[in-house]
C-alpha cells in the first residue's frame, strides 16, 4: 500500500507537468494580451509596449513555460496583473469563501442524498422512492441561477428574511465568535440550499443505481437467508459494496469545490475562486489563470488519489501491491 | 409509518446540517455569550445610519491614486487622496490643493499649496509630497496606467531611463511652491488634466523596492475626506470619516463610507429593500421604470461622457469609398436600435465625435445624423460601383460585398446593433458576416495588431472621454494608426489632423470650439468611425441622502462633503 502511494505520486509529477504544459500552450493560442484590456485613453501605445515589456509578454511561451515551471517549484506563482500582488496572496483572499460554501453544500448533499438514495433504492417503487424521484429530477433539471433568483426574490425581496448579498454584515462589529458565525451562516444559508440542491439531486441517484445493482446480487440473498436482520443486510452488507462508486464521485468532486460555483457565486454577491477565475480569463491575466488551475489541476490528482486509497478502505478486496 | 419516519430522517439531517454549518466556522476558543452580548449588534445598527452606502462590483483593490485603473477603485481612492485641481460641475478646473498660474509661454505651471493641508495622520502636507508623487510616476519601474501626466514633461526619458537623476521639468521653489514645465512645443490647454491625480504623503509610501510601494495598494493614506478602515475583496469595503481634515468647514458631514459589492441582477431589490443607499444600474428604460417605482428612491439622470462607436477598416477595398460607409450608415436604423436596446430619453443617435454636454459640441443642424433611408442608400451604392446581381448581393468588378463584423458578447449593444444591421443591410444587398468573441479578441485584431495585420471589416466599442475635448491619441488621429494605438481604421487626412494639431495648442476656448467644429463635421462626413449613441447614465439614490446632485462632470465623489444623510 505505502509503495502503491509513492508510485502514484512520483507518476503524478509528469502528469502535472504535462498539464502545465497543455495550459500554457492554450493561453497562448487565445488572442489578446494583459495590455489589450487597458483602455485608458490617455496611454500612448509606446506605453502599453512598455508595460507588455515590462510583465514579460515579448519572450517566446516555452521560455516563460520553463521559467514559470522554476519559480514554481520555489512556491513563487507570480505577480497577477490586475492586482499587482502576488497570485498566491490573491488566492488566499478568494479561497476561503469558496471552500466554506462549497463545503458545507457538499455536506448538505451527502447526508441528505447518500440516505434518501439508500431509502429510493430498498423502497423501490414505493410512494417514497416516486417522491424522491421527482425530487431529485427536479433538483438536476432547475438551473442555478434561477432557482437563486427565486429564493433571492421570495426570501430577500419579498419577505426580507435573508440577505441580499454578500458573506457577512460589514457593520457588525462584535468580537464574539458566536454571532459572526451566525451572520455568516445566515448570509450562506440560501446560497447553499441553491449549491446544495443539484449536488443532492446526483448523489441520491448515484446511491439509488448503486444500492439497486448489489440487493440484486447474490450475496445479499445469502445474508437474508442467513436469517438476517433487514437492517444489517441492507447498512452492513449492501451499502458498503454500493458505496464504492459514490466514492469515485467524491474524489471528482474535489476540484469541483473550488470551480464549481461560479454561477451561485455570481448571483449571490459572494466573493470567491469561481468568479475570479473567469475575471482573470477575461482580462488574459496569465499568472492568475496559471495560479488558479494549476492548484486545480493538483487537487484534481489528489482527489482521484484518494479516491483509489478510499476503494481499499471501504472494499477489502481491492488490494494495491 | 413510512411518512413518519422520512420525516424524522430530514430533521435528524437538518439537525445534523445546522451543527455542521456551525462548525465550520467556529475556529477559536468559545467565548461565553450571555444573551446580553447576543443583542449587541441590534444596539448598534443605529449607528449604521449616518453611514453612506453605495452598491457597485468590480473593485480590483488598487486604492492608489496613481495606480488604480477602474472607476471603482477610482472613486476609493479619491475619497482618500486630494488633487491640486479638479474640475466643478461644469466641467472647469478648479483648485483642490493648490492655487496656479500658468507661464507666458503656457509651457510652466507654478502651484501653490493652500495653508494648513495635512495628512489624516496628522503630517503637514508640503511640496515633497507632489514631488515624490509625479517622481514615482516617472520610476523606471512604474506600471499602472497615468504614464502620460509626466510624459510631456521637460526632462521625462532622461529621468524614466534612469539617465539623470532629476526630473528637469519638475522644480520645488519652496515649502508652498512647485513648477510643472512641459517639453517645448507640447503647451495644451488639456495639459492641467495631468494635475488631477492625488497627491501621496511622500513619509508614508517612500519605498526602496517597487512591490514595497505596491504592498501599499491596499492600506492608503492621503489628506481627504475619508480615512481607510478596511476591505474585504470582493466584498466591502469600509471608508471612515477624516475626523482630522484640514479644512474644518468642510469637514464630511456623514460618519463613513461602505461600499458593498452587489450583483447586478440584484442591485434594484438592494435599492428597493433600503440595503444600500445608491447605485448605478445600467441605462434602460426598464430598470429606470423600476427605479421610478420605488417610494424610497429618487433618481439621477443624466448625459455620460463618453460614446459608442463602430470602426470601418478603410484599407479594405470595399469600405474606402466614402460612399460606401454612408450607404451602410443610411441603411441602419439607428433610433430604432436604441430605442430598443436603451428606451427613449436614455440615449440619442451619435453625430460628432465630442460629448454634447461639452463646449465644443457643434450645432447639431451643421451635422448628419443619418437618417434611416434605404432608399438613398442604394442610390450611394450604384454611385460607388456596386451593382445589385441576381442573387440579391451587391457585385463590383466580380466581388461580392462581404464584410465581417467583431461582436464582443462582453456587454449586450455590439450584438443587437449587428442582428439590426444583418436585417436591413441584407436588404441593401451586403452580406454581413458576424463574428461573436470576447472584447480581449476583438481589442486584439483591431487596435492591438500591426497596421498591415489588421483583421477585421468592421468592430464596435464603447469610448470614454476626458473633459478636454482634444482628440489627439486617440480613434481620428492619424499618428494613432500603429499597433496598440486606437484608431484602426487606418484612414489619413492631413487637413483634419492640421485642425486637431491647432486645437490642441489653441488657448482661447470660442477659437477651439470654432476649430473643433470644422473637424467634426469633417469626420462627420467621411466616418472612418462612426459615433453610434451617446449615452445617458441614471443613479437611484435613497431619500434619505441629501445633497448628491449628479452630472455629467460631477460624481458622488466631488459631492461627498455636501452630502447629509437625514432618517
Amino acid at each position: 500500500m505505502k509503495n502503491y502511494i509513492i508510485r502514484r505520486i512520483l507518476q503524478m509529477i509528469p502528469v502535472f507537468i504535462g498539464i502545465l504544459f497543455i495550459l500554457f500552450f492554450i493561453l497562448e493560442q487565445a488572442p489578446g494580451t494583459p495590455v489589450s484590456n487597458m483602455m485608458d485613453p490617455k496611454m500612448t501605445p509606446e506605453q502599453k509596449a512598455e508595460l507588455a515589456e515590462k510583465l514579460g509578454l515579448n519572450t517566446p511561451w516555452y521560455e516563460r513555460f520553463v521559467n514559470w515551471i522554476g519559480e514554481a517549484m520555489k512556491g513563487n506563482l507570480g505577480y497577477s496583473i490586475k492586482h499587482k500582488k502576488p497570485v498566491l496572496e490573491v488566492i488566499g483572499d478568494y479561497i476561503g469563501p469558496t471552500l466554506l460554501l462549497s463545503l458545507v453544500s457538499l455536506g448538505i448533499s451527502v447526508l441528505i442524498g447518500i440516505p434518501a438514495g439508500v431509502i429510493s433504492a430498498t423502497k423501490q417503487y414505493s410512494l417514497i422512492d416516486n417522491f424522491l424521484t421527482i425530487f431529485s429530477f427536479i433538483g438536476i433539471s432547475i438551473p442555478a441561477f434561477f432557482f437563486g433568483l427565486l429564493l433571492l426574490k421570495n426570501f430577500a425581496v419579498d419577505i426580507q428574511i435573508f440577505p441580499l448579498f454578500g458573506l457577512r454584515d460589514p457593520l457588525l462589529n462584535s468580537d464574539n465568535m458566536f454571532v459572526l458565525a451566525k451572520d455568516i451562516a445566515w448570509h450562506l444559508f440560501l446560497p447553499s440550499i441553491v449549491l446544495g440542491l443539484q449536488s443532492t439531486a446526483s448523489f441520491m441517484r448515484y446511491t439509488r443505481s448503486s444500492m439497486l445493482e448489489v440487493i440484486k446480487q447474490d450475496y445479499i440473498r445469502t445474508a437474508r437467508a442467513k436469517g438476517l436482520k433487514e437492517k444489517t443486510v441492507i447498512y452492513r452488507h449492501a451499502f458498503r459494496n454500493a458505496v464504492i462508486p459514490i466514492i469515485t464521485l467524491l474524489g471528482f468532486w474535489i476540484p469541483l469545490l473550488l470551480s464549481g460555483a461560479v454561477t451561485t457565486e455570481t448571483i449571490f454577491g459572494l466573493p470567491g475562486l469561481g468568479k475570479i477565475s473567469v475575471e482573470a480569463t477575461l482580462t488574459r491575466n496569465y499568472p492568475l489563470i496559471l495560479g488558479i488551475n494549476s492548484i486545480l489541476a493538483m487537487l484534481t490528482l489528489i482527489g482521484a488519489l484518494v479516491a483509489d486509497i478510499l476503494y481499499a478502505i471501504a472494499d477489502p478486496r481491492i488490494r494495491y501491491d | 409509518m413510512k411518512l413518519k419516519k422520512l420525516l424524522s430522517l430530514f430533521l435528524v439531517a437538518i439537525m445534523v446540517l445546522t451543527l455542521f454549518t456551525g462548525c465550520a466556522k467556529e475556529t477559536t476558543p468559545e467565548t461565553p455569550n450571555t444573551p446580553g452580548e447576543q443583542e449587541q449588534p441590534k444596539e448598534e445598527e443605529p449607528k449604521g445610519d449616518k453611514i453612506l452606502k453605495l452598491g457597485n462590483s468590480g473593485h480590483g483593490g488598487l486604492f492608489n491614486p496613481i495606480m488604480s485603473d477602474n472607476v471603482y477603485d477610482d472613486y476609493v481612492t479619491r475619497t482618500i487622496f486630494e488633487p491640486l485641481v479638479y474640475n466643478d460641475p461644469e466641467g472647469e478646473m478648479i483648485p483642490i490643493l493648490a492655487e496656479w498660474t500658468l507661464s507666458e509661454d503656457n509651457l510652466t505651471y507654478t502651484f501653490t499649496l493652500k495653508d494648513g493641508i495635512k495628512f489624516s495622520d496628522g503630517t503637514p502636507m508640503t511640496t515633497a509630497d507632489v514631488e515624490f508623487t509625479y517622481l514615482t510616476i516617472a520610476h523606471p519601474d512604474y506600471n499602472g496606467p497615468r504614464a502620460y501626466a509626466v510624459s510631456s514633461l521637460l526632462g521625462y526619458e532622461d529621468y524614466h531611463s534612469k539617465a539623470k537623476e532629476t526630473f528637469d521639468g519638475i522644480k520645488v521653489i519652496d515649502e508652498k511652491t512647485i513648477s510643472f514645465t512641459f517639453k517645448d512645443g507640447m503647451a495644451a490647454p488639456a495639459n492641467i488634466e495631468c494635475f488631477i491625480y492625488g497627491i501621496m504623503p511622500k513619509h508614508y509610501y517612500e519605498f526602496e523596492t517597487w512591490e514595497d510601494f505596491l504592498a501599499l495598494n491596499e492600506q492608503p493614506l492621503g489628506s481627504g475626506l475619508m480615512t481607510f478602515d478596511s476591505w474585504e475583496p470582493k466584498q466591502f469595503i469600509k471608508l471612515n470619516k477624516n475626523a482630522n481634515y484640514w479644512d474644518p468647514a468642510n469637514v464630511a458631514q456623514i460618519d463613513g463610507v461602505l461600499i458593498s459589492e452587489v450583483p447586478d441582477e440584484s442591485i434594484i431589490s438592494a435599492l428597493q429593500t433600503n440595503q444600500i443607499d445608491f447605485a448605478q444600474p445600467s441605462a434602460s428604460s426598464e430598470n429606470l421604470q423600476m427605479l421610478e417605482s420605488l417610494d424610497n428612491i429618487h433618481v439621477a439622470n443624466y448625459l455620460g461622457n463618453g460614446y459608442t462607436f463602430m470602426c470601418f477598416n478603410t484599407l479594405r477595398p470595399q469600405l474606402s469609398d466614402v460612399k460606401v460607409r454612408q450607404a451602410l450608415m443610411y441603411a441602419l436604423d439607428r433610433k430604432s436600435f436604441i430605442k430598443a436596446q436603451y428606451g427613449e430619453g436614455l440615449a440619442s443617435v451619435g453625430m460628432a465625435p465630442i460629448s454634447p454636454s461639452s463646449w465644443a459640441f457643434p450645432d447639431a443642424s451643421e451635422l448628419n445624423a443619418y437618417d434611416f433611408d434605404l432608399e438613398k442608400a442604394g442610390q450611394l451604392m450604384d454611385e460607388a460601383g456596386w451593382a445589385m446581381g441576381d442573387d440579391g448581393f451587391r457585385y463590383k468588378n466580380g466581388e461580392k460585398f462581404h464584410v465581417n463584423w467583431l461582436v464582443y458578447t462582453d456587454s449586450p449593444w455590439p450584438g443587437t446593433l449587428s442582428g439590426m444591421a444583418a436585417d436591413t443591410w441584407k436588404q441593401l444587398g451586403v452580406e454581413l458576416e458576424v463574428e461573436l468573441m470576447d472584447f480581449d479578441t476583438v481589442a486584439s485584431r483591431t487596435m492591438d495588431a500591426e497596421p498591415g495585420e489588421k483583421d477585421f471589416d468592421i468592430y464596435t466599442m464603447g469610448f470614454t472621454l476626458s473633459i478636454d475635448p482634444d482628440p489627439t491619441g486617440a480613434l481620428f488621429d492619424d499618428n494613432a494608426f500603429v499597433a496598440g494605438g486606437f484608431n484602426a481604421s487606418g484612414y489619413k487626412n492631413a487637413e483634419a489632423m492640421e485642425l486637431v494639431k491647432k486645437g490642441k495648442t489653441e488657448f482661447d476656448t470660442a477659437k477651439r470650439a470654432e476649430i473643433y467644429k470644422e473637424w467634426a463635421k469633417i469626420m462627420n462626413y467621411e466616418i472612418p468611425h462612426v459615433i453610434i449613441a451617446y449615452r445617458s447614465e441614471i443613479w437611484g439614490i435613497n431619500n434619505r441622502v441629501k445633497g448628491m446632485e449628479l452630472g455629467t462632470y460631477f460624481d458622488w465623489v466631488q459631492c461627498l462633503k455636501d452630502i447629509t444623510i437625514e432618517n
